[in-house]
C-alpha cells in the first residue's frame, strides 16, 4: 500500500471507463445513422420493430440468463403494457406527450408482473416455468373476456399523433417515432447493462446458480426472483408501450404464447451467456422474420431450424460461438482453410433443406389452387419429380462432403483453441 | 453463556425416525464436534437447526432467541451460518464473486439495484481479506465450478466465515481431502473461528481431537454421549455404537 502503487489502479479503472462507454457511444451513433443508411420506408419499420424487440429480449434474459427463470408468459408484460399505453394515447381528457406512453406501458408490465410473480416466483426452475405458462394462459382468456378493455378480435387503435406537440413534433411521421425509438431501447439497454452489476443483479446470478445457498447467506431467495421479475416486467412493458406507438394497434395476439415463444427464440439464439447476446438474437430474428415472410411463407419454419440447431450445436448462442473464438487471438488464421472447407458442405446442406421445405410449401399451394410466386426467381413445377430429386441430391452431396471436412475442422479448432504452451505433442513427450 | 441450545428435537421422514431426541447445549466460544457413524442424523440435525428442515417436536435456541422453524435466511440474520457436506457453491459466479456474495448481507446490501456493487468498499475490502484468508488468492477470476475439490471446499468455508456470523456450523469441512490438504483445512478452521463458536461434523478422528473443545457423539438419533475429548474416548456406549455391541 505504498503511494506509488496509488497511479496503476487509478489509470487501470480511467481505461475500463473507456472501454465501457465505447461500444454505447459506438451503438448510439450507429442508430442516429441507420435510417439514412437502410432504404425505404420497410428498413425504417424494420429498424423500429428491431428496437422492440432489443428491450423486450434483454428484458426476458433478465429473467433467462442472469436469473435463471425460464418464463413462458413474458409476452402477457409486453401486450398488457401495449394496452395500458394505448389506452393513455386514446383518451383525450389529459393529453399525454407521446415520449411519456411508453413509461405508461412500463407501468402496466410493472404491475403485470409483480401480480404474476407474486405467484409464479415462489418457486424456481420448472415449476417456476409451468407457472408461468399457465398464467400466461389464465391471462390471455382473461383479457378475451373484456372486450371493452381488449377491443376484441380487432384489438383497439389510436392515433400516436393525437398528443400536444413538443417543440414542433407531434411524431406522426415514422423517422420520428424511430428516434423515440430508439432512445428509449439505448436508454432501457444502459439501465438493464447497470443492473447487472448492482447487488440485486449479482443476486440474481447467485439465484440462478444455486437458489438454496442464497437462503443461506441471509436472502429470501423468492423475494429476488419476486423483485428482478417485477424489474423485467417493467421493461417488458416499456416495449409494449413502444410496440402500441409504433403500431397504433394493440391487439389480443401480441400477449399469445406465440410472441412468448419468439422472445425466447431470440434470446436464446443470440445468447443467454452475454449481455449483448439478445441484442443480437433480437435483431437477427426480427430480421428473419419480418424480411423472410415477405419471401417466403416457410420462415417459421427456417427460424425454427435455426433454434434447433443452434440448441444441438452452439448452446451458447451467437455471442457463445463468437465469444469462445475470442481469445485465439492470431490463432484465429490458422482455423480460416478448415472452417472454409467446409462451408461448401453446410451451404449444400442448407441449400437442399431449404430447396425441399420450399417444394413442400409450394405443393400445398397448388393444390390449394393457388399460383405460388417464385422463390429467389426459381419457379420450380412441385407436381412434377425432377425438382424433387435434384433438391434431394444437395443434402445428401452436402452430408457426404462434411463427413469428410468436418474431423478436419474440429481438429483444427481443438488444436487452436489449446493453449499455446502445452500442444498436446508436448505432453506426449513428458 | 451458551451460544446454541437444542432440547427434545425430533424428525421423522415417514415412518423414519432420523432424529429421536436431541438434547444439546454449545457454549459461546466453544469448539465443539459431533461426531457418529454413518446414517446417525448428523447432517438431519444441521438441516433442523439452520432451518433447511423444519423440525416434528423440540426447541432451537440462538443464544436467547427461539430460531425453531424459522427459515433459513431468517436464522442467518439472527447469527448462524453454516456449510455443506456437498459443496454449495455458484459454479458460474468466481471465487471472488462468491465470497463478496456471500459478505453482501451483513455489509448493508439490501435488494439494491440503483447503485452499483463496486462503490461498497467494506464489502470489496472484505471478499479481498476472505481471498487471501483461503489462499485462493490466484484463482479470483476462476468460475468456482471450475475450481479443484479441494479449493472448493476452501471457498465453501470462505463463503460460510464471510458474513462474520457468530456462529458457524462446519457439515464436514474436511470429507475427501489428502492429509496435506486437510492439514491446510484445520489451521484455516482454527484462524477462522477464533471468537467465536463452532459446530462441526467430522469423520476424521485426528480432526476432531485437534480441534474440539467439547464432542457430543449422536447415534440412532440421539446423543449418547458429551463432553471433553478425553471422556469421550473412553465413553463405553461410544464404543458400541462404533464397533458394535460384541466390543463391550
Amino acid at each position: 500500500m505504498s503511494d506509488l502503487e496509488l497511479p496503476l489502479p487509478l489509470a487501470r479503472t480511467d481505461g475500463r471507463w473507456l472501454r465501457t462507454a465505447m461500444p454505447w457511444v459506438l451503438a448510439a451513433a450507429v442508430a442516429i445513422v441507420l435510417p439514412h443508411v437502410v432504404p425505404g420506408g420497410f428498413g425504417l419499420s424494420l429498424l423500429c420493430r428491431m428496437g422492440i424487440a432489443i428491450i423486450f429480449a434483454l428484458s426476458f434474459n433478465m429473467l433467462l440468463g442472469q436469473g435463471g427463470m425460464l418464463d413462458f408468459g413474458h409476452a402477457v408484460f409486453l401486450g398488457l403494457g401495449g394496452y395500458l399505453a394505448m389506452h393513455a394515447m386514446r383518451q383525450t381528457g389529459w393529453p399525454v406527450p407521446l415520449p411519456l406512453v411508453p413509461l405508461i406501458g412500463g407501468v402496466g408490465g410493472l404491475l403485470t408482473a409483480l401480480a404474476v410473480g407474486w405467484v409464479a416466483t415462489r418457486r424456481a426452475g420448472t415449476a417456476f416455468a409451468m407457472i408461468s405458462l399457465g398464467v400466461a394462459e389464465l391471462v390471455v382468456a382473461t383479457v378475451h373476456l373484456f372486450p371493452s378493455f381488449s377491443g376484441g378480435e380487432e384489438g383497439i387503435s389510436g392515433d400516436r399523433s393525437n398528443g400536444p406537440a413538443l417543440l414542433g413534433h407531434d411524431f406522426g411521421p415514422q423517422i420520428e417515432a424511430y428516434y423515440l425509438i430508439a432512445a428509449f431501447a439505448w436508454v432501457c439497454a444502459l439501465l438493464m447493462y447497470a443492473y447487472t452489476a448492482t447487488p440485486l443483479g449479482r443476486l440474481a446470478n447467485a439465484v440462478r446458480d444455486n437458489p438454496e445457498r442464497v437462503g443461506f447467506l441471509g436472502y429470501d431467495p423468492a423475494q429476488i426472483r419476486r423483485v428482478v421479475f417485477a424489474l423485467s416486467g417493467l421493461f417488458a412493458g416499456v416495449a409494449g408501450g413502444l410496440a402500441a406507438l409504433n403500431d397504433e394497434i394493440v391487439t389480443a395476439a401480441g400477449l399469445s404464447p406465440d410472441v412468448s415463444g419468439q422472445v425466447l427464440l431470440m434470446t436464446f439464439i443470440g445468447g443467454i451467456g452475454t449481455f449483448w447476446g439478445p441484442i443480437a438474437g433480437a435483431v437477427l430474428i426480427t430480421f428473419l422474420s419480418i424480411a423472410l415472410s415477405t419471401v417466403t411463407d416457410a420462415w417459421q419454419l427456417y427460424s425454427g431450424l435455426l433454434f434447433i440447431a443452434m440448441v444441438v450445436w452452439a448452446p451458447g448462442g451467437i455471442s457463445g460461438v463468437l465469444l469462445a473464438h475470442v481469445p485465439l487471438g492470431r490463432r484465429l488464421g490458422s482455423l480460416v482453410p478448415s472452417y472454409a472447407a467446409v462451408a461448401p458442405g453446410l451451404l449444400l446442406a442448407i441449400a437442399g433443406t431449404v430447396g425441399l421445405s420450399e417444394l413442400a410449401f409450394r405443393l400445398q399451394a397448388v393444390r390449394n389452387g393457388a399460383t405460388p410466386r417464385p422463390v429467389l426467381g426459381f419457379a420450380a413445377d412441385p407436381g412434377s419429380v425432377w425438382p424433387w430429386l435434384l433438391t434431394a441430391a444437395l443434402p445428401v452431396a452436402g452430408a457426404v462432403l462434411l463427413a469428410r471436412t468436418w474431423p478436419g475442422a474440429r481438429d483444427a479448432w481443438r488444436h487452436a483453441s489449446t493453449p499455446p504452451s502445452t500442444p498436446p505433442g508436448a505432453q506426449a513427450g513428458t | 453463556m451458551t451460544a446454541l441450545t437444542v432440547t427434545g428435537l425430533q424428525k421423522a421422514f415417514g415412518a423414519t425416525k432420523v432424529i429421536t431426541g436431541v438434547d444439546l447445549s454449545v457454549a459461546a466460544g466453544e469448539r465443539h464436534a459431533v461426531i457418529g457413524p454413518n446414517g446417525a442424523g448428523k447432517s438431519t440435525l444441521f438441516h433442523l437447526i439452520s432451518g433447511r428442515l423444519r423440525p416434528d417436536a423440540g426447541r432451537v435456541a440462538l443464544g436467547e432467541r427461539d430460531i425453531t422453524g424459522l427459515r433459513p435466511h431468517e436464522v442467518f440474520n439472527l447469527g448462524l451460518a453454516r456449510s455443506f457436506q456437498v459443496t454449495s457453491l455458484f459454479p458460474q459466479l468466481s471465487v471472488f464473486e462468491n465470497l463478496r456474495a456471500a459478505a453482501m448481507r451483513t455489509h448493508g446490501c439490501g435488494l439494491n439495484f440503483w447503485r452499483r456493487l463496486g462503490s461498497y468498499g467494506a464489502l470489496r475490502d472484505r471478499a479481498e481479506q476472505l481471498l487471501v484468508q483461503i489462499g485462493l488468492q490466484e484463482r479470483r477470476h476462476v468460475p468456482a465450478g471450475r475450481l479443484a475439490y479441494a479449493e472448493q471446499r476452501a471457498l465453501e468455508i470462505g463463503v460460510t466465515i464471510a458474513g462474520g456470523a457468530r456462529t458457524i456450523l462446519l457439515d464436514e469441512p474436511t470429507a475427501g481431502m489428502s492429509r496435506a490438504e486437510t492439514e491446510r483445512a484445520v489451521s484455516l478452521i482454527r484462524r477462522m473461528s477464533e471468537g467465536r463458536t463452532l459446530v462441526m461434523i467430522e469423520h476424521d478422528l485426528g480432526v476432531v481431537f485437534g480441534l474440539a473443545d467439547r464432542i457430543s457423539v449422536l447415534a440412532e438419533g440421539r446423543i449418547i454421549a458429551s463432553g471433553p475429548p478425553d471422556q469421550v474416548r473412553g465413553d463405553r456406549a461410544v464404543r458400541a455404537a462404533y464397533l458394535g455391541d460384541a466390543a463391550c
